[in-house]
């Protein structure tokens, strides 16, 4: 099997667009302060790139992009300057990626026992590098899925290259513990990929 | 130093995130320098392959300017955007999860023992708020009227000496007079008048464990298989309250006048009755003492696992808390949402029920030694947040 979760996902990933649909055409644009657009413009290349590559799809990727930013517009529509927002929009961002990937985890599921998990791609079509590529890709992210959400949450947060010590702020540790449940979270990530890998030789 | 790194601090190591006196130690420690080299190809495979997503190319994605200009023109209205929990979050109420909270942290936020094995007591005190998902089903029967909450109640009867008793809450008119008779500086926000302020005083009672008895509680519970350590028998845990205050905004229920005496649970009074209603407590960490050789993480372990958690999940999350100063907050599973937020100046928690009878919400934070909650009605979280931003 070699589908991408991102090529199939697309149909599916359309929160922020079906929920602007239902916006009034005459509705006003949100109005957003200078301290909340400057946010936005700082870290939105760092967030879109995160949850793409979590989720593959540029589509949606985007969409979760924007819900993350709108959630800090609902939680600090004017974020004040101690505000730690790169922290917290990567811990946003990183839910709501690997929420998605698990959905998809559960939609492939009864995809494949329906008997409609087709194959999405031909790898004999692409080079073989980026095939190689993505296909690691694929089976990270169905590892990450299959993990315990703390512990997929930790690494993502790790390989966005937060600190330690953000990190344990983040996730309410001390800083000493965030070495060992990294080293174990690694483990476990390195565990389920080769059980996957295996699973499919 | 002279005791070689832990796992834990060699994995730090190959982040560059090690403390000055361990890294001297792994400068001058060959043995220590050779795990780390081990370590690092063993997760060298680990790091590759999680490292793909931050190295994920940009293919034609939109540019930031672009990004906000699609965000400002079409935006989620608020209620829309929390429809979808509302479907997915029914039942328990989050009245019950400070109370509950405040019940289970005493009996799973005892102090660890491991940094402290030399001293005779450990201390607990709270510095942090966690928060933790459980099914609240396995709990119900304990506080229902059946075998196992008669049982409960006398074991909390047998077991439980009050040596400070708070008596009613008393009244007082304003910040000033509140700080005087509690103790400790309370704040209110600037520019709100509270309805009501009330002072609880301070209580303290200790608490002797039976096993025989807990066993036999979780025996007839069906949780057989969970086995308490022989070790706690008779363990003495003291716990100290300082007194509490509280600010009604609103209109709102009397204050309890329960051996708690803490009115926590009062933003789950009914939303027809109390539609308005919010309420800001403050009380300095509650401090717990117990004897050395208790295993906190065990007994957390055993207490998440009645609550229907895997043995597994119930391991994970207690190795991420520190025992000695986090107040674990459990909330309903698939009931209530929780998120973490800037507050006051340092990170608190935002727990939401968003019920279509009666939504609620709670925002938890410890600042300086101080818990401070605010609860109400609605789905109108921000006010507890922007109640907490005009502090002093």
């Amino acid at each position: 099997m070699s589908t991408d979760i991102g090529s199939k996902r697309n149909s599916h990933a359309m929160r922020f667009r079906k929920s602007s649909a239902a916006v009034p055409a005459d509705a006003q644009p949100i109005p957003l302060s200078s301290s909340f657009e400057n946010l936005f413009l700082e870290h939105w290349t760092r967030v879109y790139r995160l949850v793409l590559g979590l989720v593959g799809d540029p589509a949606e990727a985007e969409d979760l992009a924007l819900e993350t930013f709108l959630k800090l517009y609902q939680r600090y529509p004017e974020p004040p300057q101690s505000f730690n927002a790169g922290g917290w929009l990567t811990r946003v961002a990183s839910n709501l990626g690997l929420h998605s990937i698990r959905s998809y985890k559960r939609r492939e599921r009864y995809e494949l026992a329906a008997g409609t998990g087709a194959l999405a791609d031909a790898p004999e079509n692409r080079p073989a590098e980026i095939h190689a590529r993505e296909e690691e890709l694929r089976l990270a992210r169905m590892s990450l899925a299959q993990m315990n959400p703390r512990q997929a949450e930790l690494l993502i947060l790790r390989y966005s290259a937060m600190s330690y010590r953000d990190i344990a702020a983040a996730l309410g540790l001390s800083p000493s513990s965030v070495g060992p449940l990294l080293l174990r979270a690694e483990r476990e990530f390195e565990k389920r990929y080769r059980f996957l890998v295996e699973g499919e030789t | 130093m002279s005791q070689h790194l832990n796992e834990g601090q060699i994995r730090a190591a190959l982040d560059g995130e090690l403390g000055p006196a361990d890294l001297r130690h792994l400068e001058t420690c060959a043995e220590c320098r050779a795990r780390q080299e081990a370590m690092r190809q063993e997760q060298r495979q680990a790091a590759h392959r999680l490292a793909l997503f931050s190295r994920a190319p940009l293919p034609g994605g939109l540019s930031p300017k672009a990004a906000l200009s699609r965000f400002r023109d079409r935006p989620i209205p608020q209620e829309e955007s929390s429809s979808m929990a509302r479907k997915a979050l029914r039942s328990p109420a989050i009245r019950y999860i400070l109370p509950v909270a405040l019940l289970l942290a005493l009996i799973l936020s005892f102090p660890s023992t491991r940094a402290f094995a030399d001293r005779v007591l450990d201390l607990f005190r709270v510095e942090q708020v966690t928060v933790i998902p459980v099914d609240f089903t396995g709990l119900q029967q304990l506080t229902g009227e059946g075998t196992v909450g008669k049982q409960l109640s006398e074991l909390i009867s047998d077991s439980v000496t009050m040596s400070q008793k708070p008596g009613a809450p008393v009244e007082v008119s304003d910040a000033a007079h509140a700080s005087q008779l509690a103790g400790f500086t309370v704040r209110l926000p600037r520019g709100m008048a509270p309805s009501r302020i009330s002072v609880v005083h301070a209580s303290a009672f200790t608490f002797t464990v039976n096993r025989t008895k807990a066993q036999a509680l979780l025996d007839e519970a069906g949780r057989s298989d969970l086995i308490l350590p022989a070790s706690i028998d008779g363990a003495s845990i003291s716990v100290t309250v300082p007194a509490a205050v509280s600010a009604d905004y609103g209109t709102c229920p009397p204050p309890n006048t329960d051996e708690t005496g803490f009115r926590l649970n009062a933003g789950g009074s009914p939303g027809r009755q109390y539609p308005d209603c919010v309420i800001l407590a403050e009380i300095p960490s509650p401090t717990v003492t117990a004897p050395p050789g208790l295993d906190v993480a065990q007994l957390a372990q055993i207490g998440l696992e009645f609550t229907g958690m895997s043995s597994q999940q119930a391991q994970d999350f207690t190795q991420t808390v520190d025992w000695t100063s986090t107040l674990v907050i459990p909330i309903p599973k698939n009931a209530a949402t929780y998120e973490q937020v800037k507050v006051d100046g340092v990170v608190g928690t935002l727990i939401q029920r968003p019920a279509d009878d009666a939504p609620e919400y709670g925002l938890l934070w410890v600042k300086a030694g101080t818990i401070y909650a605010i609860s109400g009605l609605g789905n109108n979280s921000q006010q507890a947040l922007q109640m907490a931003n005009l502090l002093p």
